[in-house]
């Protein structure tokens, strides 16, 4: 039943009150004097029904105001402002002159649109108090709220009683009073003052103690026997005795809520404090997780540290291992914040384990420029017991810091500390997270850059063995198909780790790849590709290489080295170095590199191996420091020459990692085997 | 890791270096430094002492080759002396011989920037 009042009521509110109200007025117009009882009861039934829903109408557009409670109180004092200034003016223009009986159309016009004002306005007001009266109540009030409603439409009604017969005026009487009662026991409920700003406060106290006078004097001129009285009375008696109490709503409402308020002053700085402070912990809250700069955090604690703690200044430095460097600065200058935090601080060589408060006049600094600061508050940065810098409050005035504040100093301490923290991990990660990137890359490069497949043939078999380094070294082989049946490889190692070395590594691929075709002569290849380099090497960087051409057709190997480890060549039991000279790719490019390119050539016989490798085999250390060496190298190769070739490169790797085995891998390892057979040719 | 020490000396109008333990990647920049020192002073005949040095790698070999033009621009050199063997073979394998000057002993070769 009530929901369905409800539903009805608010469905179609301001259709409903334009309805009516065209209604009354078209009534009123036909009908200016409700002479009969009759005309009585439908005009008063007509005036109820446009307040009801004009009341529901303004209660929904109200109710989108109620977080600027003060804006709310203020429309109300102006409509009743309004009201006191028309009923003046109609006091003063017609009060006495205006004629009962004088009654012309535009006469009856007039007064019914002034109606009209007065109950749009009283509707508005009552809206008003109703929406205050809701705000910020913990438990559900409608219920005494409900009963005053239901006793102003008593009271409302109970003028149609008098209208019949005029003695019976004692329940129209005595349902006034209890709404009275009623008012005064709903205005008590102001809760919404508390959580008002200080300075809304005060604002607040002014504006009530006015409210209230002005809607105590409007209800007296307007009780007196003046023609807005009449007026009213004549086209409702119920509305008059409603503006009546609406008024003394006002009154009453706006003389407790001047009341409290007053009471609530010497607490409201305190008040304000707190909620200053738990909003800035939930913007430093939320500003944690998003800022991934540590600068701009900083910044903003100093702002919040400077207002929520009532200091002139804030500012915010880290410990270095320098010395102190200043992150933040509010509301005073990064020159003078140093020097005073590196006074205090003595220039990073004291600690402050927990938050003190310095009395600067006592210690005798006076030399701050145009900041006399009194007392300086510094709460140290600190994580897991470290300290990693101070946040420093100044103040000018004499007071101490209280406990409040000191405890808000040190919050915000904590939050700056986790935030550096934060902020430090961040950049670790990430930099971490580029370096694995730029390993990949490297990694990448190096295995795109590596022969897919071996042109290993009866005649000459290859196996190529290639074991990166845990940091990409800047090993490289390749394989050359060239014209008459004959076999160009590279084996070379670029200096350097990592991507720069990959750079160059696929440089000194493309290099080969296009030569390798033209050239056919190792040294004069080596002399060529020093020249390319000359124009991309720094001055740092070198690369190392051998290069050979094998003829497959009659297993003649013609072969130029460049600063390379040797070739190791194994014939018939005998192990021999095949080491022409020639300097490192990069280290030279005058005629000394031209001249130090020397080329050998050798036979190869049935059955001969021949090695190339890159120094990350006989530079592999054991966890003595000591080197593998070519000499095993090279008498791994002799006793195992007889072998196919993958058990030889395995072999030579088994050998390798049992030598290491305590020792990481530093360098690329490359190991390219060649065993020429002659029978199947 | 490894433990790596330099050392700067002057002799005369020489300035010797002597580097000692391993010289690698990651100890390359503190023997940059002492060249870098040395380019500030002017001083651009240096002789390296090898005596305590057990291990150089690729960057190690790096730092002598980014300087050493601009000592002989300027008169002067990188001579290198009292080389243990292992160390020696790798500057023979890379060819350094050919490019720069060897001594056995660190007098021998200041006496060669003052006859």
């Amino acid at each position: 039943m009530q929901n369905k009042i409800k539903s009805f009521a608010q469905s179609g509110g301001l259709e409903n009150a334009i309805l009516l109200s065209i209604l009354l007025f078209l009534f009123n117009l036909i009908f200016p004097i409700h002479d009969s009882w009759i005309l009585s009861i439908i005009s008063e039934v007509l005036v109820f029904g446009t307040l009801f829903f004009l009341y529901n109408y303004v209660h929904q557009f109200l109710s989108s105001k109620v977080d600027s409670p003060l804006s709310l109180v203020l429309n109300a004092g102006i409509l009743a402002a309004l009201l006191f200034f028309i009923i003046s003016i109609a006091n003063a223009l017609i009060g006495t002159s205006g004629g009962k009986g004088n009654l012309g159309f535009f006469n009856s016009l007039f007064s019914v649109l002034l109606t009209f004002v007065f109950l749009g306005a009283i509707v508005y007001i009552f809206s008003t108090f109703r929406e205050l009266f809701f705000l910020r109540q913990k438990k559900d009030p409608s219920t005494y709220f409900k009963t005053m409603l239901v006793f102003f439409a008593f009271s409302f009604f109970s003028n149609l009683l008098v209208k019949i017969d005029s003695s019976l005026d004692y329940p129209r009487d005595a349902f006034y009073v209890v709404t009275i009662v009623l008012i005064c026991l709903n205005s008590i409920r102001v809760a919404w003052i508390a959580f008002l700003t200080k300075k809304q406060k005060y604002y607040l106290l002014i504006i009530s103690v006015i409210l209230s006078v002005l809607f105590g004097v409007t209800f007296g001129i307007s009780s007196n026997s003046s023609i807005t009285k009449q007026m009213l009375f004549a086209f409702s008696p119920g509305l008059q005795t409603v503006f009546g109490l609406v008024m003394i709503y006002g009154s009453i409402y706006y003389g407790i809520i001047f009341f409290t308020t007053l009471f609530h002053l010497p607490t409201a700085e305190a008040f304000d404090r707190k909620a200053e402070e738990v909003s800035s912990m939930m913007d430093l809250t939320n500003l944690i997780t998003k800022v991934f700069d540590f600068k701009e955090l900083a910044s903003t604690i100093t702002k919040i540290t400077t207002r929520v703690c009532n200091s002139d200044s804030a500012w915010l430095v880290t410990r270095t291992e320098k010395g102190i460097d200043l992150n933040a600065v509010n509301n005073i200058g990064y020159v003078i914040a140093d020097k005073i935090s590196n006074q205090l601080l003595d220039g990073g060589k004291s600690d402050y384990e927990s938050l003190e408060v310095i009395q600067l006049d006592e210690l005798n600094y006076i030399d701050f420029d145009q900041h006399n600061f009194r007392s300086v508050a510094i709460a140290p940065l600190m994580v897991h017991n470290k300290i990693n810098g101070y946040l420093f409050a100044a103040r000018q005035k004499e007071n101490l810091f209280d406990i409040d504040e000191k405890r808000a100093i040190k919050a915000f301490a904590d939050y700056a500390a986790v935030a550096l923290e934060n902020a430090k991990l961040i950049e670790e990660s990430i930099e971490k997270e580029r370096l694995e990137k730029e390993l990949d890359v490297a990694r990448d490069v190096q295995e795109k850059i590596l022969p897919q497949t071996i042109p290993s043939t009866d005649q000459l078999q290859i196996s190529a063995l290639f074991v990166p380094a845990f940091e990409v070294g800047g090993d490289y082989y390749d394989f050359f198909e060239l014209a008459n049946n004959k076999l160009g490889f590279v084996v070379a190692d670029v200096s350097g780790k990592s991507i720069s070395a990959a750079f160059i590594m696929s440089e000194v691929k493309g290099i080969f790849e296009s030569l390798a075709k033209i050239i056919l002569s190792p040294s004069e290849i080596l002399i060529k590709v020093n020249d390319i380099l000359k124009e991309s090497l720094d001055k740092k960087s070198f690369v190392t290489a051998v290069y050979g051409i094998i003829d497959r057709n009659t297993g003649k190997l013609s072969f130029a080295r460049a600063g390379h480890p040797w070739g190791i060549h194994c014939s018939k039991g005998k192990i021999s170095r095949v080491q022409p000279s020639g300097i490192g790719l990069g280290l030279d490019f005058s005629s000394n590199f031209v001249n130090s390119i020397k080329e050998m050539e050798i036979q190869l016989e049935n059955n001969d191996i021949f090695v190339c490798y890159s120094d990350g085999i006989p530079e592999a250390k054991n966890s003595a420091q000591e080197d593998f060496g070519y000499e095993r190298l090279e008498s791994l190769i002799l006793s195992n020459c007889d072998k196919n070739l993958d058990s030889i490169s395995k072999t030579v790797m088994k050998e390798l990692s049992l030598f290491s085995k305590d020792h990481s891998q530093h360098d690329d390892i490359t190991l390219v085997i060649f065993k020429w057979n002659k029978i199947n040719n | 890791m490894a433990d790596f020490n330099v050392n700067l000396r002057g002799v005369g109008s020489v300035s010797v270096i002597d580097v000692k333990g391993y010289l690698d990647a990651h100890t390359a920049p503190d023997l940059e430094n002492v060249f870098n020192k040395l380019l500030d002073q002017k001083q651009f005949k240096v002789v390296v002492n090898f005596n305590d040095l057990k291990y150089i790698s690729s960057a190690g070999l790096g730092v002598f080759m980014a300087y050493v033009e601009t000592m002989r621009e300027n008169q002067g050199d990188i001579k290198f002396s009292n080389m243990k063997e292992n160390v020696y073979n790798i500057f023979d394998l890379l060819g350094f011989p050919i490019l720069y000057e060897f001594y056995k002993d660190e007098n021998e070769a200041i006496h060669k920037f003052i006859p």
